[in-house]
């Protein structure tokens, strides 16, 4: 499994498919952290934007190997362990940006206590006096990388052939897990928002919305591994 | 390895690709599935080399693979030898022995000299030997050959009739399409000929092309040892001795 997850992690570099979601996403968390008035605040807007990321990271992934390439790896170590390598790739990614991230917004965004900090150490220590926060964060921000990882499974070759089809359905897909109430990202960033009155609060997502974002996964990531070991083609119109 | 009732296809409210194919691959049997453009050889050559999933039946005992499809556009971001790494360490080669293989394979299809350029950059013929080498790094215990000569020079076609007759001599099973009758012609075990609606047939010994390469001869030798040019004549590769007659001073 090392040497598949190797393997399309070196895909997913070499192919220059992950600088359009970096630079989207450094782009989308700079504003945000701009924007926000506290640590929650900007660390909510950080586990939101990754939703989209992750979504396109796995789409980038999922269209990066030739069928005849994704053929010979089938054979040497199965269609399943092929497919979950491919979408494990991304999501790991995701999970670094994720921490990445939070730590930018701990440096950047106003301070979490009262006190004003000074300078970069100075803002460590009084995230480090409310640790929950960052904990929170973490915790939305992972509830955004598995739902947009599903995402991204979903509404990607092999499930969706057709590229317009998929690019369309992905984007629908961000908005609805963004915006729509059943969705655990949008609990999960939703949760704490009676709670922005004090910017010393800790936002956790319910535990529902990480069940139901590890559940979400769980769905989308086995109705991609059947699609995978059963197409031969994941082109458009083929077969 | 055992197909039982194996059937393939692309949707509930598609037609059967291949149909009820039943058949034990022996082991050390080179097999030849032959078929009109369409009949479905490519798709049942992906479910036996367990690159998708038959939707009826099943396939079971399958050695571990190696697969070449019948074309392999490139469009990686490695170098040929970056890739063929990356496949030996999936086909479970660790370190050294993935390196020593990766290099045993390259030269041996004489890609030696564009092995380190990128595979996007790669011709047709230079990207089927990266195909080719992927699937021979293991040594599998099942080759399948999807029109694997396809676009090869004539000394890399030598070498995959030579690497083919290596893993079948090692009890390997070999499957291949081919649409040159004199692929290997005379040496397979058995035909998987492909009629119409999936269904496959399965007939034992060399196809009936290649009947009319096999002729009697009669050949007079002179030799003082006649045990020793008996053994020599017997190891040249397609001859085969039907009767000898002695005759001279050292007869015994």
């Amino acid at each position: 499994m090392i040497a598949l997850l190797r393997y399309q992690a070196a895909i997913l570099l070499r192919s220059h498919r992950w600088i359009f979601p970096l630079i989207g996403y450094a782009l989308l968390i700079s504003v945000g952290a701009a924007g926000s008035s506290s640590l929650a605040e900007a660390l909510d807007w950080t586990g939101a934007m990754l939703v989209p990321v992750v979504a396109f990271l796995t789409r980038a992934m999922l269209t990066a190997e030739p069928d005849a390439a994704r053929g010979c790896v089938a054979a040497a170590a199965g269609p399943v362990r092929a497919q979950l390598a491919t979408l494990l790739v991304p999501l790991g990614g995701g999970a670094v940006l994720a921490v990445v991230a939070v730590l930018f917004d701990v440096l950047t965004a106003q301070p979490a206590s009262r006190a004003p900090a000074s300078g970069l150490f100075g803002k460590v220590l009084a995230a480090a006096d409310h640790p929950g926060i960052v904990a929170g964060g973490l915790l939305i921000a992972l509830v955004c990388v598995l739902v947009g990882s599903a995402a991204g499974a979903l509404c990607n070759p092999p499930l969706l052939r057709h590229p317009g089809i998929a690019m369309l359905s992905t984007l629908a897909a961000i908005v609805l897990a963004l915006v729509a109430d059943v969705s655990p990202a949008s609990a999960a960033i939703g949760h704490g928002t009676a709670q922005v009155a004090s910017p010393l609060a800790a936002n956790w997502p319910g535990p529902w919305s990480l069940a139901g974002a590890v559940c979400l996964v769980a769905v989308s990531w086995t109705v991609s591994v059947a699609a995978a070991a059963r197409r031969d083609t994941w082109s458009a119109g083929a077969e | 390895m055992r197909l039982q009732a194996v059937g393939k296809r692309y949707g509930l409210r598609q037609p059967w690709v291949v149909r009820d194919v039943s058949a034990d691959l022996a082991a050390g049997r080179l097999i030849r599935v032959s078929g009109r453009n369409g009949s479905g050889k490519s798709t049942l050559l992906r479910v036996v080399a367990g690159v998708s999933r038959p939707s009826a039946g099943k396939v079971t005992g399958r050695p571990h693979a190696g697969y070449v499809p019948e074309r392999f556009p490139g469009g990686l971001p490695f170098t040929g030898r970056e890739y063929l790494l990356h496949l030996a360490r999936i086909h479970g080669l660790a370190g050294g022995a993935g390196a020593r293989a990766v290099g045993e394979w390259i030269d041996r299809l004489g890609a030696a000299s564009y092995a380190d350029q990128p595979v996007r950059s790669m011709s047709k013929g230079m990207c089927q030997k990266m195909a080719i080498a992927q699937a021979l790094l293991p040594s599998p215990g099942l080759l399948v050959l999807d029109e694997a000569w396809t676009g090869l020079d004539q000394a890399a076609r030598g070498t995959l009739d030579d690497a083919v007759t290596e893993r079948v001599t090692d009890g390997g099973t070999v499957l291949f399409v081919d649409h040159d009758p004199a692929r290997l012609a005379g040496r397979e075990d058995e035909r998987w000929q492909f009629s119409d609606a999936g269904r496959v047939t399965i007939l034992a010994g060399p196809a009936p092309q290649a009947a009319p390469q096999l002729k009697t001869v009669t050949v007079r030798l002179e030799t003082t040892n006649t045990a020793r040019t008996l053994d020599q004549v017997r190891a040249i590769d397609g001859v085969r001795v039907i009767s000898v007659d002695v005759q001279g001073p050292d007869a015994s």
